[in-house]
């Protein structure tokens, strides 16, 4: 594809020739990929384009919906997670998700943290040190030390998204993928994600599907354009946004559709 | 235009009364329960009904201790409630979580049938099949005991349990289960560790349910427990024959002078049922109410 992604130089998951269907329906068509180490990779695209089903095939939840049937390759780390004897419970440890709509366990704020290093068997010693890591690198420490034995639903829609983040980072992931994480959020919390998420790709590979075009450009090292199931365009987000190759990406970014 | 507008006002007076029948029944129901129950207490005192521990209503010294009665039915209903709360919530998390949807589309049929099957249908399964197993299993005097009453009750309490969790687990988001998916938990961890907690009170509530279906029942019980008013031992008068309130309200109404002591303390034993599973009743509605708001 375009020479910024031929430069990468470790690519920490690698697509070939991705295809998908629902049923009969074509879902993704012939997606290849490499998404680099320690970036911010965003998917845009209008909606029903296929970004959100793409990251799905990363941390195999398209596993759950029936008719669902992948061809092609997924490299993570160089190993396809779709291949043979891989445990869909490890690779999902590796590849952390967070979803579109906040969606915190009924439960206190401290337990929804450790609800990840506990069914993977942490020891007790070990689950305070790693609420106290997780909620800080959420940037969430200070609003909740006091008050970790309270419901998780108490929390604010911007809180709930990040102790989300936190729960998904207490499980030591290696790449985060996340959803359209602040659709549902208001533009101060929305905010508050971005710098959240731009920060913590020094720890981690971070893919996320969005809707909004000034998120991508603001936040994101790559980005690749979705539409009708295709990838029309991947690259540098710069390149991307300024001097776009395809006519289509340059309509969806300038607004003319989408 | 009048004329439409009064159509109007006509229609919906009729139909309001029709639904505030239901209410007036209930009251009138309530009204000539506790009046009859309420003239026991005239020759008996109180205390002799409440705490009596004799239920003799046609020997000479008439006692009309209601104890026996009502740990009858307690002992059969918490019997029933042990054997039919784990296999109903099994079945339930089975159905709507692990069943392939097609699977569960026949097996749900056969549970609603199961609760319409009548209770002397029941009863006689229990005279025949299970009487004489618990007989020889037990090697027991007689095979109708507080423990045959339970397995029928709890039979029969299952339909209640089954749909009602079955309905609050489904209810639980998809978002929740997959957030547990997708922090490495296994199918099964995100069953019982997020998804039934999430439904908790929904089962709580069916079990609610359950309890006052199996309380309330009495052509079954009738047949299979032997009918005798002696307070239970627990958990050794699960092997012996018990009588509940509703199967004493039963056998005896038929034979009993109108107007008598026997009569009133009928009616009497009749009120505490109807307080008991009222107030089951509202406990469950309770519940139920909480588990929609925690939904939203």
């Amino acid at each position: 594809m375009t020479e910024a992604v031929q430069n990468v130089a470790q690519p920490q998951i690698e697509v070939e020739s991705l295809n998908l269907w629902y049923g009969e329906k074509q879902a993704l068509k012939n997606i290849s990929m490499q998404i680099p180490k320690n970036s911010v990779t965003a998917l845009i695209g209008p909606s029903g384009c296929g970004k959100s089903t793409f990251i799905r095939c990363l941390n195999r939840m398209n596993d759950l919906i029936k008719n669902c049937r992948i061809e092609g390759k997924v490299l993570v780390d160089g190993r396809d997670i779709y291949g043979k004897g891989v445990d869909v419970v490890d690779l999902r440890k590796q590849v952390g998700m967070v979803f579109q709509k906040p969606n915190p366990f009924p439960m206190s704020i401290y337990d929804n943290i450790a609800y990840g290093p506990r069914i993977h068997g942490a020891s007790k010693k070990d689950i305070d040190g790693t609420v106290e890591h997780a909620l800080r690198s959420a940037a969430l420490w200070n609003e909740t030390s006091d008050r970790l034995r309270s419901p998780a639903l108490s929390l604010s829609g911007g809180q709930q998204q990040r102790l989300c983040i936190a729960r998904t980072m207490a499980v030591k992931p290696e790449i985060i993928l996340f959803d359209e994480p602040c659709s549902a959020l208001d533009p101060i919390s929305t905010s508050r994600i971005e710098e959240l998420i731009m920060d913590l790709k020094k720890d981690y590979t971070i893919v996320i599907v969005t809707h909004n075009m000034q998120q991508a450009a603001r936040i994101s090292d790559y980005t690749g354009f979705f539409l009708m199931g295709e990838l029309i365009e991947f690259g540098q987000t710069r390149h991307i946004f300024e001097n776009p190759l395809e006519k289509s990406t340059e309509d969806y970014i300038t607004g003319r559709f989408g | 235009m009048l004329d439409r507008n009064y159509k109007e006002k006509m229609i919906e007076s009729v139909l309001f009364s029709v639904s505030t029948l239901t209410v007036v029944i209930l009251l009138l129901i309530c009204l000539f329960l506790f009046r009859d129950g309420l003239l026991l207490f005239e020759d008996v005192p109180f205390s002799n009904f409440a705490a009596g521990r004799f239920w003799y209503p046609t020997s000479v010294n008439a006692q009309f201790g209601i104890l026996p009665l009502f740990f009858g039915s307690l002992i059969v209903t918490a019997g029933a409630i042990l054997f039919s709360v784990p296999l109903g919530i099994a079945s339930a998390i089975y159905i709507s979580e692990m069943a392939n949807p097609r699977v569960a589309d026949y097996l749900k049929p056969f549970v609603e049938i199961l609760a319409g099957v009548p209770s002397v249908v029941y009863g006689f399964f229990g005279l025949v099949v299970l009487v004489p197993f618990v007989q020889q299993t037990f090697n027991l005097a007689t095979g109708q005991t507080a423990l045959t009453g339970s397995v029928m009750l709890g039979i029969m309490a299952l339909p209640t349990i089954i749909t009602i969790s079955e309905d609050a687990i489904s209810s639980v988001p998809a978002s929740l289960k997959q957030g547990s998916l997708a922090l490495g938990a296994t199918r099964w961890q995100t069953i019982y560790k997020v998804t039934v907690p999430a439904a908790l009170s929904g089962i709580s509530a069916a079990v609610m349910l359950g309890m006052g279906r199996a309380i309330g029942e009495t052509m079954t019980v009738m047949m299979v427990t032997g009918n005798t008013a002696v307070i239970p031992s627990f958990p050794g008068g699960l092997f012996d024959p018990v009588r509940t309130m509703t199967a004493t309200i039963a056998l005896e109404m038929g034979e009993v002078p109108q107007g008598s002591d026997h009569f009133h303390a009928l009616f009497a034993v009749g009120s505490v049922l109807f307080i008991l599973t009222f107030l089951i009743n509202l406990v469950a509605d309770s519940i139920k109410k909480k588990y929609r708001f925690k939904v939203d």
